[in-house]
């Protein structure tokens, strides 16, 4: 690995890109979610939000609707109930939007580059891992997946302070139903991966990617854990069908009813920025992460097709690749979780709790279970 | 009372009445056009045909005429019963008639109709008479169906100037000859004639003549049609849209009866119009009478005055009462043969309490006429001295004479008989006016002007000169600053510690009716919708 | 229990009970109609919405823009027809207003002076004024003027204008706007005396 001001340098482009992009990559879901509802429902999707530079007219699709929902949300004005407890108030929005952001420390976006030797970064120079590398991931600690898990639980807080700050009842009813129903789902999502470990060996995310790179994804290997992983990380993200804790028919708009503009602004983010950290998890952890089927490090192994010589590219053409690979992959799971939440209606509360304690926990552990006795068998 | 049957009911009439009228007073009526009751007979428009049946050995007055039989598919000789104009044939005890149960009559009608809307313009949209007009009426009761002549119609001047007041209109005019004969009968001034025949006939000035003097706007009122317009009501708006209030004209002691037609939605009176009343005006009113509603809206003050500066009404009122309190014992109070009986009534009763001598004034004598207008201006001059239960009152020239016994007058009504200048000489004291218009010898002289109500504004009651009591009715909202008069007259002797008791305007009457002044309200309104108030024709 | 009516609860299987066969099922429905538009979207082939009579695809209306026909008898804006000389028709009778159940008309009647070309139809509109904000677009004053003076045929549907003032149309503006068809005048059969298809003889030159 590259240190001193190299890794420091990396480091910090890595964290701006990761951050911005995040942020960013959120207004953009909350337009992808706009018009891809208005598709699914046969609308057109807002659209009409104009700039005019002379007379010139940009419409952008409606993507600038997102950027006018931001310039708006910054000039409404800014209200605190007087009831309110202030700094906890204060403090819920900021919390339910820095953990998901922080969450992706952990999440390798793509293979190592091997910076130290630059002409076979640029050229097509043969292999050398021994020389230092810049992994593409912004931190790389030992307990790996155990920070997703005590970053993610701590998301639970910022609605649950939410609703507890507010003065409100309906403030603390979506706050109670939130806590209880991430609580539960975290357990599932907690027992649902543990099949996972059992088959990498690990549970540092870059070494998970690598093990299916090297064997097989983990969606064959664990297909129950992530039907069960998945549908946990979308109630997670307390979005339909599981927003009961937002149940605008009947409590407002839960936790988050008297929040204004920007901090109500927050959590939306904050939410549509779990869409994405769980869609990277899931990536990560069952979808082969970063890896392009066939692609390896040093071009495409096509030898199961009967193509004997692999096809061979340059390091940063299969970086660039990869990248690419895993944001793809991202967004097809960012998409197919809109895509749910424009399908399906709202559970209720007490399905919520009953799928996830009656359902889905006895499922994971289930999958434990049957994933250990598959292991004795095969590893004898 | 002798009887006669139409259409079976008992109708009671006068000796020497006519079918017509003797059904008229009853309140049934026959269509009519050319028949007016205040009028003599011309029987020229054939409307009033009626069946007279023949009574035990009589014989009935047959026509020959030729029938169609459906079963023969052939014209039949048949006979019907002659019919008579019911304005012309007196009525008789046990006389027998038959106007709406008979088919011949309606027959006679339905055809009379058509032959009259033979030439008819049928611009009805542009008619100032649409809305109040017989044709109109006589149409929806009596034909309701489309005339068959399928020429062009004959075409007469329009829009022909008869004088300052009158517009004639030759297409719409039917020849009943009523203005011709209002002319002769009621005006004494032969102006309108008529010429041609047949469908050239039109009606004319008489030669070097225009239609003018004090009665022409009345001309208006009797036709039955839009023929005659006059140029003040011509093209303003339209009938339906007026609401007609029982009134009493306020131009000279005759009162004549009226109607005031209101638009409510603008709340504006466009005209008055004659209202029956046997004692005083039968049908008629003069011209000075029907602009009467002019005053509303003329040199109206509409806001109070103290010391010449523009003031609160209830201010004016609080500081006009101190001023009255503050000179009891010198102080005169006239009253106004201009104002109603019950202003004079609470103006009399405090200046009782208060001390203080009564006046009466009103408007100087103008030119009478022996027909409606009488010699004095003021319709109410009984009435005031009815409401100070005096045979006669001292005018303001005997106020002048006295003036130095006075520090302080209360006024009601702008107008003094004296000319203008004498009443200078009165500048110096405290007046209070309680005024309408500006132009007024005491508006010129007074330290504290309160605006208040014309007659149109609030009710009332005037008694004429033969001692006729009438009651007249609110017929438009007060507007601006103005106080209705009966209540700022009790509000300022509340306020000058010389409270009248009166609170109502029953107090009032019931007061007034203790002095034997028995008001006579008219007990029904002819000429009113009864449900909507819009104007109706009657005769 | 006689005529007690037993409602069997439905069976359910385990692909309905476990939510993923019916979930995909629903995914499938949607997907298909969001596929199909976004191809027609970003191909352009989306169907005239104007044209058709929509059944399916995406059904917006692209309001200021795109606009649907309104039918022939569609009641818009009020427009006061001419005569040939270009002056209104409109004879000021108040029938508009009377009938106008909004009371949003206002006519202020007044006679052609002596001398005027058109003093045979003797009274005309002083001043002509419709409150569009009250109107309730009802027709009734077209089908009460008794000479086709007031239309709504002009197909202008009556939208959002930034000050209360403009609402207030007077006699010239509502005269401004042509019919449908972009005709100033009225179709209507009906020749008024001094019209050139009018067949007699004019009001002045009766007698």
């Amino acid at each position: 690995m590259e240190t001193g001001a190299t890794f420091w340098i990396a480091s910090a482009v890595k964290v701006i890109a990761i951050v911005l992009g995040l942020v960013n990559l959120g207004a953009l879901l909350l337009w992808v979610e706009r018009r891809q509802s208005a598709m699914i429902q046969d609308r057109m999707g807002p659209n009409r939000a104009n700039l005019q530079i002379g007379g010139l007219n940009i419409r952008a699709a409606g993507l600038l609707h997102s950027a006018a929902d931001g310039i708006k949300m910054l000039w409404k004005e800014d209200f605190t109930p007087p009831g309110a407890d202030k700094f906890l108030y204060h403090l819920a929005p900021v919390i339910s939007l820095v953990p998901p952001l922080c969450l992706f420390a952990v999440i390798p976006f793509g293979p190592s580059v091997y910076w130290a030797n630059r002409a076979q970064v640029f050229g097509s120079e043969a292999w050398n891992t021994t020389t230092g590398f810049i992994p593409l991931q912004i931190a790389m600690p030992d307990s790996g997946i155990l920070v997703v898990f005590a970053l993610a639980s701590s998301g639970v807080l910022g609605a649950a302070l939410a609703g507890s700050s507010s003065d409100n009842k309906f403030s603390l009813m979506g706050g109670l139903r939130a806590a209880s129903q991430m609580v539960s789902y975290e357990v599932t999502m907690g027992f649902s991966v543990v099949g996972a470990f059992m088959v990498y060996q690990t549970v540092r995310l870059e070494q998970m990617v690598q093990w299916q790179v090297d064997h097989a994804w983990g969606i064959f290997t664990q297909p129950l854990a992530f039907l069960l992983f998945f549908t946990a990380a979308v109630a997670e993200t307390k979005r339909v069908p599981f927003d009961a804790p937002e149940g605008e028919s009947e409590i407002v708009a839960g936790y988050f009813t008297e929040y204004q503009p920007m901090k109500m602004g927050m959590f939306a983010l904050g939410e549509l920025v779990e869409v994405m950290t769980s869609s990277a998890l899931l990536t990560t952890i069952f979808l082969g992460g970063w890896q392009f089927p066939f692609l390896k490090l040093d071009g495409f192994h096509l030898e199961m097709f009967g193509v004997a010589k692999p096809i061979l590219m340059s390091h940063l053409t299969v970086v660039v690749i990869s990248a690419i690979t895993f944001a793809l992959k991202v967004a097809i799971l960012a998409l197919l979780q809109m895509q749910i939440r424009w399908t399906l209606p709202r559970f209720r509360y007490d399905q919520i709790m009953k799928l996830g304690w009656r359902i889905l926990l006895p499922l994971s552990l289930g999958n434990i279970l049957v994933t250990g006795i598959v292991l004795l068998f095969i590893n004898g | 009372m002798a009887t006669f049957k139409l259409d079976g009911k008992e109708i009671a009439f006068e000796q020497g009445d006519t079918i017509i009228k003797a059904a008229w007073r009853q309140g049934v009526e026959i269509p009519h056009y050319c028949w007016h009751p205040g009028l003599s007979v011309a029987a020229n428009c054939r409307m009033c045909l009626v069946e007279l049946v023949p009574g035990a050995n009589q014989r009935a007055m047959m026509l020959d005429v030729l029938v169609w039989d459906e079963s023969k598919k052939d014209y039949v000789v048949s006979r019907k019963p002659k019919l008579q104009p019911s304005c012309q044939i007196s009525a008789a005890e046990g006389m027998e008639v038959k106007s709406e149960s008979s088919e011949h009559v309606a027959l006679a009608r339905k055809s009379v109709q058509e032959f009259l809307l033979l030439n008819h313009p049928v611009d009805c949209p542009i008619c100032d008479q649409s809305g109040e007009c017989k044709l109109q009426d006589y149409y929806m009761t009596e034909q309701a169906t489309s005339k068959r002549m399928r020429d062009e119609p004959n075409h007469k001047p329009k829009g022909v100037s008869f004088g300052p007041t009158i517009v004639y209109d030759a297409e719409r005019c039917i020849a009943c000859t009523r203005c011709i004969r209002v002319c002769e009968e009621v005006i004494q001034d032969p102006m309108l004639d008529m010429r041609e025949r047949g469908n050239l006939f039109e009606i004319i000035t008489s030669p070097g003549r225009q239609v003018d003097g004090h009665y022409t706007m009345m001309l208006e009122w009797v036709c039955p049609v839009g023929a005659l317009t006059t140029s003040h009501w011509r093209h303003k708006g339209r009938v339906w849209l007026l609401r007609g209030t029982q009134s009493v004209c306020p131009g000279c002691a005759t009162g004549c009866a009226m109607f005031v037609d209101v638009d409510p939605r603008e709340n504006t009176a466009f005209r008055n119009r004659p209202r029956e009343n046997d004692q005083v005006n039968q049908f008629w009113m003069c011209d000075d009478g029907m602009l009467s509603y002019e005053r509303v809206y003329k040199d109206r003050i509409l806001s109070a005055t103290i010391a010449s500066e523009r003031a609160k009404s209830a201010d004016a009122i609080r500081h006009a009462s101190a001023l009255l309190s503050k000179h009891k014992g010198r102080l005169a109070v006239v009253l106004s043969a201009q104002r109603s009986t019950e202003e004079n009534l609470i103006a009399a009763t405090m200046a009782k309490a208060l001390g203080a001598d009564l006046y009466v004034t009103g408007k100087a004598a103008w030119d009478g006429d022996k027909i409606l207008r009488n010699s004095d201006q003021n319709p109410n001059r009984a009435g005031a001295l009815k409401a100070a239960d005096a045979e006669s009152l001292p005018g303001v020239d005997a106020l002048l004479k006295k003036a130095s016994s006075y520090d302080c007058l209360l006024v009601l009504g702008e107008d003094a008989d004296v000319a203008p200048e004498a009443i200078k000489a009165l500048a110096g004291k405290e007046i209070v006016v309680l005024a309408t218009h500006w132009q007024g010898a005491w508006t010129a002289v007074a330290n504290t002007v309160l605006p208040i109500t014309v007659w149109a504004e609030t009710d009332g009651t005037f008694v004429n000169a033969k001692g006729v009591a009438q009651v007249f009715k609110r017929a438009l909202t007060p507007t601006g600053d103005v106080l209705v008069g009966w209540e700022a007259l009790t509000k300022l002797a509340k306020g000058a510690g010389a409270d009248t008791g009166f609170q109502r305007m029953v107090d009032l009457r019931a007061a007034l009716q203790s002095r034997g002044l028995e008001a006579l309200v008219a007990k029904k309104l002819d000429g009113v919708h009864p449900s909507t108030g819009a104007p109706v024709s009657t005769v | 229990m006689a005529g007690t009516i037993v409602i069997k609860k439905p069976k359910r299987t385990l692909a309905d009970q476990s939510y993923v066969v019916e979930i995909t099922k629903g995914l499938g429905v949607t997907l298909k109609h969001f596929f199909k538009n976004f191809g027609q979207m970003v191909t352009g082939t989306r169907p005239d919405v104007t044209k058709f009579n929509y059944e399916d695809g995406v059904a917006t209306l692209q309001y200021p823009e795109e606009k649907k026909p309104y039918p022939r008898r569609f009641r818009g804006v009020h427009r006061l027809t001419k005569r040939s000389n270009g002056e209104a028709r409109c004879t000021a009778c108040l029938m508009c207003s009377t009938a106008c159940p909004a009371q949003c008309i206002f006519i202020k009647p007044g006679e052609y002076p002596e001398g005027h070309p058109s003093r045979g139809h003797e009274r005309y509109a002083v001043e002509f004024v419709i409150d569009e904000l009250r109107c309730i677009f009802c027709g009734f004053c077209v089908e009460a003027c008794p000479v086709d003076a007031i239309r709504m045929d002009t197909g202008i549907h009556m939208t959002a204008l930034d000050n209360r003032a403009d609402f207030i149309f007077d006699k010239e503006k509502l005269m401004s706007f042509p019919s449908q068809d972009g005709d100033f005048e009225t179709s209507n059969t009906r020749v008024e005396p001094g019209d050139k298809a009018h067949h007699g003889i004019t009001r002045e030159q009766g007698h």
